[in-house]
């Protein structure tokens, strides 16, 4: 693996120096009191290989020339959601930061390399091309429609980014946003947005990244906004940690629409009147849990909701199975990303609950694929979904 | 070897998803987290079940393929890693605990399953039984641990984890299933006798006579409180008189002791780690009072903990593979050496002599088996991965330790290769005889983890 590093981890420290330390101990397998294996990877495939130890190993062996890369490593490297549950239990200080880090740098040099697979190369495709800039495939929206429906100025000081998915795919979550800004009057407006770049990076096509996001980052100060916010855990921790890692130059607050929500009902203003009477279990988007940690504050709003039940599921917060949509997953190996939402799922039944909430779209989208294809019978809906659902007053 | 047709033959028994011959994957099952050199594998494989583990050997036994039973790959002493190529048979997906016995006190489960999930599993569902936990990552089998003469949590009191076995369920290298212990002859996986005890064939053997596919083994009653009791030495000469004073208290669950180079403040001190347990906190007190007490007696002094320590060594299992990242190098092997008590001293200090003369900072330990019947001794060498001239190193100072121990008397634990030559070459004749004699009986094509105990005739 040679070549200029793609993406530094600190400034002092180069993921090729580092990447030898892992041990092969196995800790990175498990949930936090061993009582399964939690890396959906090394559950599906059982080879060692397929545990991050074995990846690193690998990618050891391709830095020392031991090895070179193949279409079978390469498919070992992507066949990972990048859930972050091995960073969250290697205990080797300092290094377990970036097992994550290693493994999307990897997959860049697999790009470099010729080795990208084909499904997760016409992911970037579509997100380049100039009639679409995501990477559904879908028209671009420069979303003018949505300010002129909703009646948004062309400067303000919040930016809604509304993310491919949301604008997409889940048009529902997007406009159940909309209509919550609206109600609690957050000077908002919407930006003519590209790709945020999650999935590009996550595969380690990184050859454009900087492009979409100085595109992004521009419109957002032409804007004149100092405030984003988004209701896409995705684009939540892809503005708020790899923007500044590809060293975007911007200096606007970024969050989630539940720390809105949750901020609104503290300081009073936000009143639900009405009852949500129903058995809520809440799956922790990884992108927004372990990459970003924040695990209370979605289950404080939750637990506000009057005549809500909130049950949690075995593994949650930290130890919570992953959806299987991420790291590109969901592309590359899109029957097991459904079974590893098969598996919550199964889990979420066990907690007596009829509704799976969560504040990812990526996460929504593939809970409600294996919810159809394995018929369980919950009702998957995204947090700002349901209060849309409910009589309340934003002050 | 028609590798293709082996491949196909292997596919049928377990399926396509179970077995590979992938350069990747070949990769990773030809080296083990010690200092090893890799050596070349041809398959990997995973059972599922009993029947399709016996199919594989019946295959191997055909076709004169080698077979190299793995568990958690943890021994760090290569013994996963092919000798002589051939099929690794990884045990993994042998995942069932199959019984639970709270009268008898044993769990029987397959041979996959990890020392996590069964702690785990009791945590949650038989909270006042406690399973022998070794000093490793908790992806470490409870079956590849046990086989190993592996010791760790609660070898003090009741001995090593071998001698915790109540019985196993083996596919010999002809493919027939065998039971031994109780199992034997009742339902009741509860003892290992009172028959001709062939268990002991299994243990420390290296795979060699067959592949375990279930163990019975023993559990035991979780007291409600445990706490350690620390302590300081200030000469390893007065070693053995501290340890047969705790051990004539009869209080001590565990022992272990530790010395260390580095932190500076830790240089020349021996930490005596002794844990107690009680129903009460109070029954906990009074422990540790005659913990200090005895401690006063025998040149030590009792050592305050900060919460950060003590946390550290309450842990199940206790975080051992740290030392694997002290020189962040990711590399970490030992040797771990069964020693007399009277010799412990005079390993300590010429342990640390090996350590300096490979310029390793000395790091040193030793655990109490049985009461002082046993000292499994600690000579660790960490090593940066990725020099090649480093891993060189540990191997040389693994080679003088392991002479060493057979110097002082004792008998490396769980050798590779080159120690088990070392330990072969001082071994009775004519226990080398019997031993090889058996082995050629259960397997004349010498498929079981060959290039392991090889008795040169």
């Amino acid at each position: 693996m040679g070549g200029e590093s793609i993406i530094t981890l600190s400034e002092k420290q180069d993921w090729r120096d580092i990447v030898h330390r892992c041990f092969r101990c196995g800790y990175c397998k498990f949930t936090l009191e061993y009582s399964d294996f939690n890396c959906p990877s090394y559950k599906k495939y059982q080879f060692e290989t397929y545990s991050t130890g074995g990846r690193l190993w690998l990618i050891y062996g391709i830095i020392s020339g031991e090895i070179q890369w193949n279409e079978g490593i390469a498919n070992v490297i992507y066949a990972c959601p990048t859930c972050g549950n091995c960073t969250e239990n290697c205990r080797f200080e300092k290094f377990n930061d970036f097992l994550v880090d290693i493994i999307e740098v990897a997959r860049a040099e697999a790009v470099k390399n010729g080795f990208c697979p084909e499904k997760q190369k016409a992911l970037l495709k579509r997100t380049e091309n100039t009639e679409y800039y995501n990477p559904y495939g879908e028209k671009n929206s420069d979303n003018t429609e949505l300010k002129k429906k909703y009646n948004l100025p062309g400067k303000a000081e919040w930016v809604y980014f509304i993310g491919c998915t949301s604008n997409y795919r889940q048009q529902n979550l997007r406009d159940a946003t909309l209509r919550f800004l609206k109600k609690a009057k957050i000077d908002f407006t919407l930006i003519d947005e590209h790709c945020c770049c999650s999935p590009i990076i996550r595969t380690g096509q990184i050859k454009p990244v900087n492009d979409f996001i100085n595109y992004n980052v521009a419109q957002i100060k032409n804007a004149g906004a100092t405030k984003i916010i988004t209701s896409c855990a995705g684009c939540y921790r892809t503005i708020k940690k790899d923007w500044l890692k590809f060293g975007a130059d911007y200096d606007f607050e970024v969050f989630h629409t539940v720390e809105l929500v949750k901020q609104l009902l503290d300081e009073d203003r936000l009143k639900i009147k009405s009852e949500y009477k129903n058995t809520v279990t809440y799956h922790d988007p990884c992108h927004l849990g372990r990459h970003v940690g924040m695990y209370e504050i979605p289950r404080e709003v939750h637990n506000k909701i009057p005549g809500i039940k909130l049950v949690e599921m075995r593994r949650n917060r930290e130890n919570a199975w992953c959806c299987g949509a991420g790291g590109g997953v969901k592309i590359g190996y899109p029957e097991w990303s459904v079974e590893v939402s098969q598996e919550r799922l199964i889990e979420a039944k066990e907690t007596g609950a009829s509704v799976i909430s969560s504040i990812c779209p990526f996460c929504r989208t593939n809970l409600s694929d294996a919810n159809e294809k394995y018929n369980m019978g919950f009702e998957v809906i995204d947090l700002i979904e349901f209060l849309d659902q409910l009589d309340i007053e934003i002050n | 070897m028609d590798k293709n047709k082996i491949l196909r033959n292997l596919e049928k028994i377990v399926g396509k998803d179970f077995v590979s011959n992938k350069p990747e994957d070949l990769y990773i099952y030809s080296q083990d987290p010690g200092a090893s050199l890799s050596r070349p594998t041809d398959f990997v494989i995973m059972p599922k079940t009993v029947e399709e583990l016996q199919n594989i050997v019946k295959l191997a036994n055909a076709e004169k393929i080698p077979l190299v039973p793995m568990g958690g790959g943890l021994t760090l002493s290569g013994l996963v890693i092919p000798v002589k190529g051939g099929i690794v048979v990884d045990m993994k997906r042998m995942n069932k605990i199959i019984e639970i016995n709270e009268y008898s006190k044993y769990a029987l489960i397959e041979a996959g399953v990890t020392t996590g999930q069964l702690l785990s599993y009791l945590n949650e569902s038989y909270p006042n039984l406690q399973p022998p936990v070794p000093d490793a990552p908790p992806s470490a089998t409870v079956a590849g641990n046990v086989l190993i003469h592996g010791s760790g949590y609660l070898s003090q009191k009741y001995g090593d984890h071998g001698a915790m076995i109540n019985g196993l369920e083996v596919v010999l290298p002809n493919g027939d299933i065998c039971k031994l212990g109780s199992c034997s002859i009742s339902p009741f996986w509860f003892a290992r006798g009172p028959i001709p005890d062939l268990i002991g064939l299994f243990i420390s053997s290296f795979g060699t006579m067959g592949i375990i596919s279930k163990v019975s083994i023993q559990l035991f009653d979780k007291p409600k409180f445990r706490e350690v009791v620390f302590g300081l030495l200030k000469d390893p000469k007065d070693i053995p008189n501290i340890l047969l004073k705790i051990t004539e208290t009869g209080l001590a669950e565990d022992v272990i002791l530790g010395m260390q180079d580095k932190p500076d403040w830790m240089k020349g001190y021996v930490f005596v780690i002794a844990y107690v347990t009680g129903e009460s906190q109070e029954e906990i007190d009074s422990h540790i009072k005659t913990f200090k007490r005895v401690y006063r007696k025998a040149n030590a002094r009792y050592m305050k903990t900060p919460d950060r320590i003590r946390n550290v060594y309450l842990e199940k299992p206790i975080f051992a593979a740290a030392a694997a990242d002290y020189r962040k190098g990711g590399g970490f092997e030992y040797v771990g050496a069964n020693m007399p008590l009277e010799k412990i001293p005079e390993a300590y200090k010429r342990g640390a002599e090996i350590s300096k003369k490979y310029r390793i900072v000395p790091t040193l330990g030793s655990r109490l088996i049985g009461g002082t019947h046993n000292i499994v001794m600690f000579f660790s060498y960490s090593f940066n991965r990725a020099d090649t001239k480093d891993m060189e190193n540990a191997r040389n100072a693994l080679h003088e330790t392991n002479k060493l121990a057979l110097e002082l008397g004792g008998i490396p634990w769980k050798a590779e290769l080159a120690g088990q030559q070392l330990i072969l070459e001082k071994m009775d004749p004519n226990y080398k005889k019997l031993f090889n004699s058996i082995r050629n009986t259960l397997d004349p094509n010498r498929i079981m983890n060959p290039g392991n105990w090889e008795v040169n005739q």
